[in-house]
């Protein structure tokens, strides 16, 4: 007999005759995967919405920062022109070099006047930092190499300075001191999220204010972009050595600046994701687990009802071993049928919850076979016990049971 | 395992003193005490004796549900007297049909599917089972009630079911446990009649268990037991021969 289809025939006919009884033992194992299927998409659809998020800022900008650790006798050493000539002349992963500048400083215009942040910057900020343009231009490569005093303002000097004015060709006073044509008008960006006002800003050519605004060429930061996406880490790299030659540190001397780049944030909001997700998945697990023990409870009730069955078939000559494959059978049919439909379940549930989160419904082959086997192999293992019990009764015990 | 059973002489069915003590029967006085037998082929032999002589205990034995504590029980010429449980299975499938009192039939089975599951243990392909099933069906005279189930059926039809499913592995030896127990006295010899014939068309053994002596006349010879030994019928007072 074995598992000949005459065996499964039977099996089925016993799971049918009692539909109420064998939903009811399925249904445990159903909601066990379909949880499991649920939460592994839940984590993975919130993981990638994170990720997402952040992937807004820039994901293959490395930003170079001065930095003095607490236990370095050395004070900190500023980025300098010659850092970045260093790093463009050195670096062979990197596409372009963005030096920052930046101090606090008048711009004065027709009397009036205020302070704000004046950057020096390269012509390809403004892509990199999601500016636009309301009016006018950007200023280009040319007016970088010529130092060209022309400036970009943002809204709030444009509002305090040029009222309803048209600021574009006038003529500013950046730092008291230098003069400077507004070329362009960024669009307004409002407040970030700690408060500061974004559009509280001028901008220069770096050069520019190399030339003009500090008696020092230092810098802020620096922004380097890697010749393509996939090089952060190796460009990271690349410039950690590079910076430490420009600054004579050797062996154990620790960084006098920090490489830091979007993808660390973005890797560690998806780690503490991954971490939600396998937690969740660890809770439908446990479900998982709980479906499994009731239809080992049903099945165990099951059998204690059929003993008078189980010892007829006994006394007929059905050996434990084909009565313990029976009732294999007869749970393997009631798990299979209980995960499709967890399996169902559980693409459904992701599938309502993904779009009232917004978040990408994301459900993966290799997770809903994961559950799926895992369903399987649950029922069997307890189904086991109880069709073990099945082909251990004595005939003689039970056929007395009347 | 077994060899065939040869349909002359040597009997089909031979015990050497067989002996059963339950570990837990008081001052391990034992329900068989050394019981010797034998049971030709084609034998009707009815087993008497009061309750607690050992009757059930014995048939237990002798269907290869129980194994004896001492002794020997040759089937078929071959000692089953210390089998494994699937041996045991094995020999229950092949060599021996019950009958019970109170019939035992699978309730959510057809008389069809109730008399064919031997088959299907045995691993005989479900259309020619079935051909047999319906061929003993209509032999015990059922040959409109395939497709009912049990509770559609009197208590002589379900017997007629138990009986035909007992056959359907063409056993040498059929046990049956007070096979009219259950029955009126008029339903109860027209199975009795049908055993008869069936034992004269197939050459079966059958050792039938029961309290009443007119269904006993039935067996070519009467086996008594009291306190666990073949005994004398003389012995057995009237009132407690049943």
């Amino acid at each position: 007999m074995a598992l000949g289809p005459e065996t499964w025939r039977l099996a089925f006919k016993l799971v049918v005759r009692q539909p109420g009884r064998s939903a009811l033992t399925m249904l445990g194992l159903a909601i066990g995967v379909g949880a499991f299927i649920a939460m592994v998409s839940f984590g993975e659809g919130a993981r990638r919405s994170v990720v997402a998020q952040f992937e807004v800022l820039g994901t293959n900008l490395i930003k170079l920062q001065t930095f003095n650790p607490g236990s370095n006798p050395r004070p900190a050493v500023p980025l300098t022109d010659a850092d970045v000539r260093f790093i463009q002349r050195e670096a062979t992963t990197v596409a372009r070099v963005l030096p920052v500048a930046r101090r606090n400083a008048a711009v004065a215009f027709g009397g009036e006047q205020r302070a704000t942040w004046i950057n020096g910057v390269a012509p390809g900020y403004l892509g990199l930092h999601s500016w636009e343009l309301e009016g006018g231009g950007n200023f280009d490569q040319t007016d970088l190499d010529e130092r060209a005093k022309v400036c970009v303002l943002g809204q709030s000097n444009v509002r305090a300075l040029f009222g309803d004015r048209d600021p574009l060709g006038e003529t500013v006073t950046l730092a008291g001191t230098m003069p400077c044509r507004v070329v362009g008008v960024l669009s307004e960006k409002g407040f970030s999220t700690n408060g500061n006002d974004l559009d509280d800003i001028a901008l220069v050519p770096y050069t520019t204010y190399n030339a003009n605004l500090t008696d020092r060429a230092t810098y802020a930061y620096v922004e380097v972009e890697p010749t393509n996406k996939a090089l952060v880490d190796a460009a990271r790299d690349e410039l950690t050595g590079i910076l430490r030659r420009a600054h004579g540190l050797e062996g154990d001397d620790p960084n006098d600046f920090v490489a830091s780049s979007p993808l660390e944030v973005i890797r560690a909001a998806d780690r503490t994701a991954r971490i939600l997700g396998t937690l969740l998945a660890s809770i439908a697990a446990v479900s998982l687990l709980v479906g499994g023990i009731g239809i080992m409870n049903i099945q165990l009730v099951s059998v204690a009802e059929r003993t008078e069955e189980i010892g007829v078939r006994a006394a007929i000559g059905a050996s434990p071993a084909q009565i313990l494959t029976q009732f294999l059978v007869e749970g393997l049919i009631l798990t299979l049928i209980g995960t499709l439909a967890g399996v169902t379940l559980g693409i459904v549930v992701a599938t309502v919850v993904a779009e009232s989160m917004g978040w990408p419904r994301v459900i993966s082959p290799s997770g809903v076979g994961l559950s799926a086997t895992f369903g399987v192999a649950v029922g069997l293992l307890f189904g086991y016990l109880p069709a073990r019990r099945a082909a251990l009764l004595d005939p003689i015990h039970a056929l007395r049971r009347e | 395992m077994l060899a065939n059973a040869s349909p002359t002489g040597a009997p089909v069915i031979e015990t050497r003193g067989l002996t059963k003590v339950y570990p837990n029967s008081v001052g391990g006085v034992p329900v068989l005490a050394g019981v010797d037998m034998s049971i030709g082929h084609g034998e009707i032999v009815a087993l008497r004796g009061p309750s607690g002589s050992g009757k059930s205990t014995l048939l237990n034995i002798l269907g290869c549900l129980d194994r004896p504590t001492r002794g020997a029980y040759v089937l078929g010429g071959s000692d089953v007297s210390a089998l494994t449980r699937e041996e045991q299975a094995w020999v229950r499938l092949h060599y021996i049909g019950f009958i019970f009192q109170s019939f035992h039939l699978l309730g959510h089975a057809t008389a069809l599917e109730n008399v064919t599951l031997p088959l299907h243990y045995a691993g005989v392909p479900r259309a020619k089972g079935e051909q047999i099933g319906r061929d003993l069906l209509s032999r015990v005279g059922l040959s409109h009630r395939h497709e009912h189930f049990p509770t559609q059926l009197s208590g002589g039809e379900r017997q007629r079911v138990a009986i035909a499913r007992a056959l359907t592995g063409r056993p040498p030896v059929v046990l049956a446990d007070e096979p009219t127990g259950a029955l009126d006295t008029k339903t109860g010899a027209e199975i009795m009649r049908l055993l008869l014939e069936l034992r004269d068309e197939r050459k079966t053994s059958i050792i039938l268990v029961t309290h009443d002596p007119e269904v006993a006349n039935y067996a070519d010879r009467q086996i008594f037991l009291r306190d666990g030994r073949v005994v004398d019928r003389s012995e057995v007072p009237d009132g407690a021969r049943s």
